[in-house]
This record gives structure tokens, C-alpha cells and sequence, in this order.
């Protein structure tokens, strides 16, 4: 290893500085790329947080109208179900105060006279040959062959229900 | 009989009803019942089985005292002992108006709902009246359906009949409930859906009533479901008693009334069976040779009359089994209906929805219903546009298949370019997505301003310069 001789030092001063001028520069340069994509990094990272955070908020949203729209639905489903339970339940009701009340008519004043216009009726229909008998539910049923008449009571009250079938909307109408 | 019948059954007048019992034969769905007089053809019955629910039947035959009925519920279970047949002196009819709206009944128009069954001060025929001809008017003005490949390239008309062609496995349910769900003619007219299941699974079913829950709670709906595993016979019925109750509610309260009516294979079905019982010779495919008759009777009832307000618009859905077009049943429809809209496996399988297979499908009567003052003014110029240019787009693919993408020239690849964007972005949409007419054109446009402007022959320069996006009317000189 050989010693610099003198002077040297002084002659490589330029040399020196700028070695360490080029080296500051790209430690400057390096230091400055590090920082940008440091920055890129953090940006888009934020940007794709950004993104990851709207598409959950997007789909939360979109799950809660769903479920809202579907528990909405139910509720209303339900609701309509129970109108029409009550319709329902209004309208048996009815069916069974008229049955009732048809089955009331054995007590009837009148009784024997309504026996008689059915056998009538029952005639009529199945003609005269017609057997006729009084049927324990009230009223008469009858018989021709394979033919047969169902005149007792609550046959009766049940085909006055289905002729009027029409009207019973009143009973929750209020018309 | 119990409470929760058939609506609107009670015996034409007063007269007490006579029950025959003399049962002579129960062939599948048929009863034969001898010694009885007086009765009618097409008279419905109710037939009182001992220890069972009442059922119910229809006259197909009279021969002297000797009646064949078709029982609905169909016969199992029935002896011939312990049967009492009771005639109504006239042919089923149901009641009308807007009692059905907003209620779930089954095929034979019974509640499924708990509530009390439909009634009415007016009942009618479900089977309805011949309409005059000449009191028919043409049908008119758009139904909108918020489904692009709808409403862009085969518009639905008011009072028309346009059947939706499937084969097994597509949406095509999908597709009907929502064209249910969505469609609405314009503003301010009321606007009601009658929906005949039949046939449908009970998950099907599920499916209906959810997407339609909130045209139902609205009282616009009238839901008549036949499930898979209710009685087949009972199907015949459905359509009749859909149809009866939409022409009331269209003809009397002058609303505009859709019928979806799925799946009408399985009402075919109804109908073969029901031949095949009678013994009658059986035409193609053992469907009987009145198969023609009997669907046009259906479809037929659609449309206008003239000085009533409202209107019936009917899009039945059919499967074709294997994708055989020519199959009676698509066949026949095919005779009678105004178009088609047609879904296809493949166009399936690139996850498009709906998969309308645009070269195929036609509304015969789009012109009445579309162009200005009814949608705008460029529809009917665009519809025809983006349909040729579909059908070059296609030979430019097969081209491609023999020769090479590479080899085709820039105006091929610009229309092979066209199709994927038309399917990917106009005639894709969501489920249960309701577009717009507007957003409609403007993809419409958007996809046609991927062709050079030269290949856009069929659409005006007033149209061009308003319409198409970009630079100066048009991304491409």
C-alpha cells in the first residue's frame, strides 16, 4: 500500500466532494422515491379501504332494504292474513246462528204447516211416487229411484247462505 | 255442503237440487251416472262423496239419462256406492269485480288465504261470452314492463297475447312474476294482475307470492295457484276463471288487466288427460285434435272492446319439452298468439338475464304500441336497428368460427363487439330491477354508437345527430 504523496489530499478535494455530492443526490433521490411510493402506497391503500368501505356500506344497504323490504312484507302479509281471519270468523258465525235458527223452526208454531209445502215441494220435483220421510234434523228428505231431495232444515238454511253469498261482505263492509 | 266452496255456486234459482246417486263407472278422472234427466252440457256439479269433502265436477257428455262428468278433484277414493251427484242448472260461473283483488285462492278459485270465500252481487260463465267481432278494437299503446329486451325490441301492446317460449331449467318464472311485478301501462290508468299458477311447485309458488307481495298488499293482484301436487283437472279450470275475473275487472271497472298464465304445457296436459279418459283418438303427441280450439278459446279473450275503458293483456308461458318448438302445444300457441319472446339455453349460459333471444322473439303488434306519442319517437327505427345488426353480428360470429377472428374486417369485429355490449348492458338487467323506458334507449343508443355511423342505415340523421352518444353524433365516422 502506497502512501498519497503530498498534495494530494488538496488535488482530491474536488474528486471528493463530488463523490459525496453524487452520493447525496441519489441518497436525496432515494430517500424522495421511498417517500412517493410511500405515498402510493398509502393512497391507494386508502383509496382501496375507500372502495372496500363503500361496497360493504353499499351491500349493508342493500341487505337492509332487502330485509327490510322482505320483514315489511311479512308484516303486511300478516296483517292481511288477520283481516281476513276475521272475515272468515264473521262470516262462520253467521253461518252458524242461521243453522241455528232453521233448527229453532221444530219449535215453530208453524212447523207442521213448513212439513207440509216441503212434502209438497218434494212431490213436485220427484214426482208423486215419491217416499217422503221427516228427517230427524228437521224437515223432510225424499227419495225416487236413484233420485233423492234434500229438504231438511239445515240443507235448507245452508243453500239460503249460498244464494245470498253476495251480501255477506256487509258484515265487515258496514254497508 | 260445507262452507268454503266453490264461490258462486248456488244453484241458478230457487229450485231445490235433486242428488242422483245411480253411478255407473269411474274411469280416471270421469264419473258416468245413469238415470238422470234434464241435465245440460257443461252444467257443474257438486258431488257429495260419503265421509269426504264435497267435490266437484263438469257435464262433458249427456247420451239419453246417461251423464259423463269430469270430477276436478279427480276420483280417487270414490266407490260407487255412497256418491250423490247434484246438478247446478247452469255452467260454473264465479263471482266478478274487484272482490279477488288482493286474494290467494287455488286453481278451482277457493281461498288459500283464511279468509271468506270471494263473493259478488254478479257472477258470469267461466267459460265467457262469444264476443262480437265487430265490437272488438285493436289493441294499442305500451304495456311497460321495466325489462329492456321487452320493452326495447318485442314491446308488449295493451290487449295483446304474447306467450313467453321456455324450455325447462331458464327463468322464464322469474321472468313472467316480474314482468308481473313491474309492468304498468301509463300514468294514471289503474292497472291490475291476474296470475294463474299451474303446475308449480310449492317452492315456485313461494318464489310468486314473495315478488308479488307488494303488488297483492296494494289490491292489484289476483292470485290463482294450482300446485304440482294438487289436482290435475282442476287445471282446466284455472286459466277459465283467471280470465273470467280479469275481463270484469278490465270490461266493468276499466282497468288494464295482465294475465300471466304459467305453465300452460300443464294445462295441455289437463287436457290430454282428460281425452285420453274419454277415449277420444288422439292427435299429435296424444293431445286431442281440439287442442287448437280449446287454447285459441283462452287466448282469444284477450284484448279491447269498443266503448269500454279497460283492457286484457295476456302473456302465457309455455315449456317446450326438449326445446321442441314444434311441439303441439308451442306449435298451436304459436297459430294463435301475436309474437313470442323467446329464452334460449345459450344465451342462458353466457349468465345473461333475461335470456330473450332477441332474433327470435316478435311482437307481431309492436307498432300499435310503440313510435311517438305512444314511447318516442326513435324506438321503432332503433328496435329494427339494433335487430339487423344483431343478425349480421351473428353471421360475422360464425364467420369468425370458420376463419379466424383475425381474419375478419374491422366493421365484423365492430358488430361482434356490438352483440356482447347489447347483451351484456341493454338486454341484462337484475332481477328484480325496474328500468326505465328512458335508460333503455339510452343503452340502446350506447351500444349502437359502437358501429361505424355508416352501418347505422335504418335510423334518420335528425335521429343520429340527437340520439347517438359521443363526439359529434357518433364515437365512429
Amino acid at each position: 500500500m502506497s502512501r498519497l504523496p503530498a498534495g494530494s489530499d488538496a488535488a482530491l478535494e474536488p474528486v471528493r466532494l463530488a463523490l459525496r455530492r453524487e452520493a447525496e443526490t441519489e441518497a436525496g433521490r432515494l430517500a424522495e422515491d421511498a417517500r412517493r411510493q410511500a405515498e402510493a402506497l398509502l393512497s391507494s391503500a386508502r383509496a382501496e379501504a375507500e372502495q372496500i368501505r363503500a361496497t360493504a356500506a353499499r351491500e349493508g344497504a342493500d341487505a337492509a332494504r332487502t330485509e327490510a323490504a322482505g320483514r315489511s312484507a311479512r308484516i303486511r302479509r300478516e296483517a292481511r292474513r288477520t283481516v281476513l281471519a276475521r272475515q272468515e270468523a264473521l262470516r262462520s258465525e253467521l253461518g252458524r246462528q242461521v243453522r241455528d235458527r232453521a233448527r229453532d223452526l221444530r219449535s215453530d208454531p208453524r212447523y207442521p204447516q213448513i212439513l207440509r209445502r216441503l212434502t209438497e215441494r218434494a212431490d213436485a220435483v220427484l214426482g208423486p211416487m215419491a217416499s217422503v220421510t221427516e228427517s230427524y234434523k228437521g224437515g223432510v228428505t225424499a227419495a225416487a229411484g236413484s233420485r233423492h231431495l234434500d229438504l231438511s232444515l239445515p240443507a235448507l238454511a245452508e243453500q239460503a247462505l249460498e244464494r245470498h253469498a253476495g251480501e255477506v261482505h256487509r258484515l265487515w263492509d258496514g254497508a | 255442503m260445507s262452507g268454503g266452496g266453490i264461490p258462486g255456486t248456488e244453484p241458478a234459482s230457487g229450485i231445490p237440487r235433486v242428488g242422483y246417486s245411480a253411478v255407473r263407472e269411474l274411469r280416471g278422472p270421469l264419473l258416468v251416472l245413469g238415470d238422470a234427466d234434464g241435465v245440460g252440457w257443461d252444467e257443474f256439479a257438486t258431488v257429495a262423496v260419503a265421509g269426504q269433502r264435497d267435490r266437484h265436477g263438469l257435464v262433458l257428455e249427456v247420451d239419453g239419462d246417461e251423464v259423463t262428468l269430469q270430477i276436478l278433484e279427480g276420483t280417487g277414493g270414490m266407490a260407487l256406492g255412497g256418491i250423490e251427484v247434484r246438478f247446478q242448472g247452469r255452467p260454473l260461473a264465479v263471482p266478478t269485480g274487484p272482490g279477488w283483488l288482493g286474494r290467494v285462492c287455488n286453481g278451482r278459485g277457493e281461498p288459500l288465504d283464511g279468509g271468506p270465500p270471494v263473493t259478488a252481487g254478479e257472477t258470469a260463465p267461466v267459460g265467457g261470452w262469444p264476443l262480437n267481432p265487430v265490437y272488438r278494437e285493436p289493441p294499442q299503446d305500451p304495456v311497460i314492463t321495466g325489462i329492456s329486451a321487452v320493452d326495447a325490441l318485442t314491446t308488449l301492446v295493451r290487449g295483446q297475447k304474447l306467450p313467453i317460449f321456455s324450455v325447462p331449467g331458464l327463468p322464464h318464472l322469474t321472468l313472467a312474476t316480474q314482468i308481473a311485478a313491474q309492468a304498468t301501462t301509463s300514468a294514471g290508468r289503474a292497472f291490475r294482475v291476474v296470475f294463474a299458477a299451474m303446475g308449480m311447485t310449492h317452492a315456485d309458488i313461494a318464489y310468486i307470492r314473495d315478488r308479488l307481495e307488494e303488488r297483492s298488499a296494494a289490491g292489484e293482484l289476483v292470485l290463482l295457484l294450482n300446485a304440482a301436487d294438487d289436482p290435475v283437472i282442476e287445471r282446466i279450470l284455472t286459466p277459465r276463471i283467471a280470465l273470467t275475473v280479469a275481463e270484469s275487472l278490465a270490461y266493468d271497472e276499466g282497468s288494464d288487466v295482465l294475465v300471466v298464465m304459467s305453465d300452460m304445457t300443464s294445462y295441455a296436459e289437463a287436457v290430454r288427460e282428460v281425452s285420453a279418459a274419454r277415449r277420444e283418438i288422439p292427435a299429435r303427441r296424444g293431445y286431442p285434435g281440439y287442442l287448437y280450439s280449446d287454447l285459441a278459446g283462452l287466448y282469444e279473450r284477450c284484448g279491447r272492446v269498443k266503448g269500454r275503458e279497460g283492457s286484457v293483456t295476456i302473456v302465457p308461458v309455455l315449456t317446450m319439452p326438449a326445446g321442441d318448438i314444434t311441439h303441439p302445444v308451442p306449435d298451436l300457441t304459436g297459430y294463435i298468439t301475436e309474437g313470442q319472446v323467446v329464452l334460449d339455453p345459450e344465451v342462458d349460459a353466457r349468465g345473461v338475464y333475461p335470456p330473450v333471444d332477441v332474433l327470435s322473439s316478435l311482437s307481431r303488434l309492436m307498432r300499435s304500441g310503440a313510435g311517438k306519442g305512444r314511447t318516442r319517437e326513435d324506438h321503432l327505427d332503433v328496435a329494427a336497428q339494433i335487430l339487423s345488426a344483431m343478425a349480421r353480428a351473428r353471421s360475422a360470429a360464425e364467420l369468425a368460427e370458420l376463419v379466424g377472428a383475425a381474419a375478419l374486417s374491422e366493421t365484423d369485429n365492430a358488430y361482434i363487439d356490438f352483440r356482447s355490449v347489447v347483451e351484456r348492458e341493454l338486454l341484462n338487467q337484475g332481477r328484480d330491477e325496474l328500468r326505465t323506458f328512458e335508460r333503455t334507449m339510452d343503452l340502446a343508443w350506447q351500444a349502437l354508437s359502437l358501429l361505424p355511423r355508416r352501418e347505422l342505415t335504418m335510423l334518420s340523421g335528425e335521429f343520429l345527430d340527437r340520439y347517438l352518444p359521443g363526439p359529434a353524433g357518433g364515437a365512429q365516422s
